[in-house]
């Protein structure tokens, strides 16, 4: 922690606090932003009535969402509930927003995890592997592979994926939670793109710096492949690694609504989209509130790690000169 | 600092993705309350039946006062006992918990129940729960979405165990229909749980009982040793949420699901050369109709320009090519297994010249026609009539948003939504009452249509109790309908689904899935 500890005395710290305010702020836009987005886009009360009702009947439903009160009002009230993380219940299922989300989080959690893993443990060794041969067969034949991943869409593997190893192998359920083995199919698709792009930044990442003089200043002084490679160049090649891993952690965990939808997969993403087709409003706020609660720690955390990969942005961030 | 304490923490980073993967796993694993382990809930013919249904989504409650849509009701109607049923051919409906009734005067049904039914906590059902059961929907505190349903009903009540009686505001001839989607709940346990425990832990009288739920995914019942009725043969079903069509045919052909339901044309004809499945589709009651807006100021005021959307659209090609098949022509915007189907229909019929010379004498040729809709419907299919209305010199032009801003337009009281719309319509109530009342009596949010005439007969046919004077009704109110043309019946949609060869069972019109109506392997 003395790294962290030492950034922060360095003057880091202002830079932090000002980089919280921030995010406060720009978390009460998206609570802005969403609120009267979603209030112009139609009547959940009109989605909820059968075909048959009546125009009464429509009104009754809206007063009992508390949808007939002003823009103002409603968000007035919806504003001073936030503060004890009172985010309303689904107009749909009459339950709190907060539970449904909770109960989802597990499953987008895993699978979000096991795709980052998938892309990170394949995704950067082929990264490597096609920088440091790059002038060997191998290190030709591996791009058109990540191409294909980075250009296959997910409702396409996903279901080739299904095809290939739930109905003619049989080898794999299609959908449903029978341990891990049910995990396999959905976390290939989703990390399919991500191992892609991480594959394609390692490289150029990889390649930049495999040309640097304090590589050949390695090399020289007899250090080996190994640790030229794992102790010197990764190292160094890792902050557009970072940016990039960062990114798709948020990604992930906001739910990935196709390989979710395709796998029947309850996580955050399904609830989404059921949210936004109900018009459930409560449901809809939470996620956004959710997801752009994550986005924004995520991005907080990438340029806080920053400070402990390279020493350089540490001294920039506080505004000492380098 | 040095570079091992680095290489150290970036090295504890990295181990700590599988411990976070692992600790996910687990919560994943305890969050659901689900106990079904048993494989993957499709060995057909063991001890042990177990049925797996894949639908689209997954049940918005299981609190039967509420949500009353396509995915929830088949889910909860196995739990709970409906006061009546219909009868799987005639759809008629037909005695359950109510064996018997009578009218004592035009507003007031009595209804005799049984006597030996017991909720699953052993408890009598009594004529108490039914009242309240339908009492409950009615309470506005409760703002039950089904309130539209049984409006007719002014109150319930209990006045002998077994003896329920229901008032309705004025006479009502389509109480009893309405009836057969009223499960009844225990009073007690009810007001003991409220409404999100009638959600979470529902407790019925019906042949199943709920095992466990997954949230978001699937819904396990369990067979319960205790109905009064007929011991169902399967022991256990697990309604599965599958929101992608693919997937719900590759469940079905890896055998993880024997029962796949709202397959298309397109999944049903890959399934029709399948050695382990097949194809079950059944005629609904819901009809497939064009909205004509008579009241707006829009060219399909004039009424030649109506009759020459009517005669523009290729009825045929639309359910051999756009619907493959699965669907029947109309002579009305209501489907024949409906109360009320006129006995003289109209004769849709597809006729090119006609329409170009209708729109001739209108003095414009080429009207525009403004076509609002929403991706609820098959896009296809709304192009298709796009094409047949241009072929014959409309300029048509498709304006699509979502679902909830679509119906926000196009109910709109000032009748600017445009000129025609695709719709799709059922009422659960097999009553031309429940059909063109809403859809074209005049004042209602659908209705974009104004004809006293018409007006007084759908009045006539909603408070009439006589068979014969209602069918007289509803043919003025047909005849009406089909010269003014503010509708068009398209089609009589059918349903489909995919079953394992290894499952036995009819589906019927209203879409229930009643899981004691179903074997596996045929062993019955």
């Amino acid at each position: 922690m003395s790294m962290l500890r030492r950034a922060f005395a360095s003057g880091s710290a202002r830079y932090i606090a000002g980089r919280v305010g921030q995010a406060a702020l720009q978390l009460f836009g998206v609570v802005t932003i969403v609120f009267v987005v979603l209030r112009l886009s139609g009547d959940p009360a009109r989605l909820l009535v059968p075909q048959q009702a009546t125009a009464e009947d429509i009104a009754r439903i809206r007063t009992q969402l508390g949808l007939d009160a002003s823009i103002w009002e409603q968000y007035l009230q919806y504003l001073s509930k936030l503060p004890r993380f009172d985010f309303g219940y689904s107009y749909v299922q009459g339950r709190s927003a907060v539970d449904l989300i909770s109960e989802r989080l597990p499953y987008t959690i895993n699978l979000a995890l096991a795709a980052l893993l998938l892309s990170m443990l394949v995704g950067i060794p082929v990264g490597m592997a096609s920088a440091y041969f790059r002038r060997r067969f191998l290190g030709r034949a591996l791009m058109p592979f990540v191409l294909i991943g980075q250009s296959m869409p997910a409702f396409w593997l996903g279901l080739l994926l299904i095809l290939f190893f739930s109905v003619r192998l049989r080898w794999l359920p299609s959908t449903g939670f029978d341990g891990l083995t049910s995990l396999i199919l959905p976390a290939i698709t989703l990390a399919s793109l991500s191992m892609a792009t991480l594959a394609r930044i390692t490289r150029s990442s990889f390649l930049e710096q495999l040309n640097a003089d304090y590589v050949r200043t390695a090399r020289s002084r007899g250090a080996g492949t190994a640790r030229v490679l794992m102790g010197h160049v990764l190292r160094n090649s890792a902050i557009p690694i970072v940016t990039l891993l960062g990114l798709e952690i948020a990604a992930l965990l906001g739910g990935a609504v196709i390989t979710e939808t395709i796998f029947a997969w309850p996580g955050i993403g399904q609830l989404t989209v059921q949210a936004i087709q109900a018009r459930d409003f409560p449901v809809v706020q939470a996620i956004v509130i959710f997801v752009a609660i994550i986005y924004i720690g995520v991005n907080l955390l990438t340029d806080m790690l920053y400070a402990v990969i390279d020493p350089r942005v540490r001294l920039a961030g506080s505004g000492e000169q380098v | 600092m040095s570079k091992n304490s680095a290489r150290r923490r970036s090295a504890t980073a990295l181990a700590l993705a599988p411990i976070l993967a692992l600790l996910a796993g687990c919560s994943m694993g305890s969050s659901g309350s689900s106990n079904s382990t048993d494989g993957n809930g499709g060995s057909a013919g063991g001890a042990q039946q177990t049925l797996t249904i894949d639908s689209p989504d997954y049940p918005s409650t299981l609190d039967p006062g509420l949500q009353y849509d396509g995915s929830t009701y088949p889910v909860y109607r196995n739990i709970y006992d409906q006061l009546l049923r219909r009868d799987p051919d005639s759809l008629e409906p037909v005695a359950w918990i109510a064996t018997s009734w009578e009218q004592s005067s035009p507003t007031t049904w009595q209804f005799k129940l049984r006597d030996d039914v017991k909720f699953s906590d052993g408890s009598a059902l009594t004529a108490r729960d039914a009242a309240f059961s339908l009492n409950r929907i009615l309470d506005k505190d409760l703002g039950s979405p089904q309130f539209a349903n049984f409006s007719a009903v002014k109150q319930a009540s209990a006045p002998e165990d077994h003896l329920l009686v229901v008032e309705t505001k004025a006479p009502s001839a389509t109480l009893l229909s309405y009836l057969t989607t009223l499960s009844i709940v225990s009073e007690t346990y009810a007001k003991k749980v409220g409404k999100a425990g009638l959600n979470e832990k529902p407790m019925g009288s019906g042949a199943y009982t709920l095992e466990s739920t997954r949230a978001g995914s699937e819904v396990t019942l369990a067979r319960r040793d205790t109905y009064w009725g007929k011991k169902p043969s399967i022991s256990k079903v697990i309604f599965r949420a599958v929101p992608n069509l693919a997937t719900r045919v590759a469940d079905l052909q890896s055998g993880r699901a024997q029962l796949v339901t709202t397959l298309a044309a397109d999944q049903a004809n890959q399934l029709k050369s399948s050695t382990a499945n097949k194809v079950l589709a059944v005629p609904t009651e819901r009809v497939a109709y064009l909205g004509l807006n008579v009241l707006g100021n829009t060219p399909t005021k004039d009424l030649k320009v109506r009759q020459a959307v009517a005669a523009a659209i290729n009825y045929e090609s639309l359910i051999k090519n756009l619907v493959g098949g699965y669907a029947k022509p109309v002579g009305a915007v209501l489907t024949p297994l409906a109360f009320g189907y006129p006995g003289k229909a109209a004769n849709f019929a597809y006729d090119p010249a006609k329409a170009k010379a209708l729109l001739a004498e209108t003095g414009n040729p080429n009207p525009v026609l403004n076509f609002p809709a929403s991706p609820a419907y098959n896009a296809q299919l709304l192009q298709a009539i796009q094409s047949d209305l241009e072929a014959v010199g409309f300029k048509v032009n498709i304006t699509n948003t979502d679902q909830a801003t679509y119906l926000k337009k196009v109910q709109s009281p000032a009748h600017d939504w445009g000129s025609i719309r695709f719709g799709r319509w059922s009422c659960s109530c097999l009553d031309a009452d429940g059909v063109i009342y809403p859809l074209f009596h005049t004042g209602t949010v659908w209705s974009s249509y104004s004809n006293k005439d018409f007006d007084k007969a759908v009045e006539a046919g909603r408070t009439n109790i006589d068979p014969a004077v209602r069918k007289d009704a509803y043919n003025t109110a047909f005849s009406i309908l089909n010269r003014d043309l503010p509708g068009i019946g398209l089609y009589q949609e059918s349903a489909i689904y995919g079953a394992s060869k290894d499952l036995q069972w009819k589906p019927d019109a209203v879409e229930s899935l009643y899981v004691d109506e179903m074997t596996l392997g045929g062993k019955g």
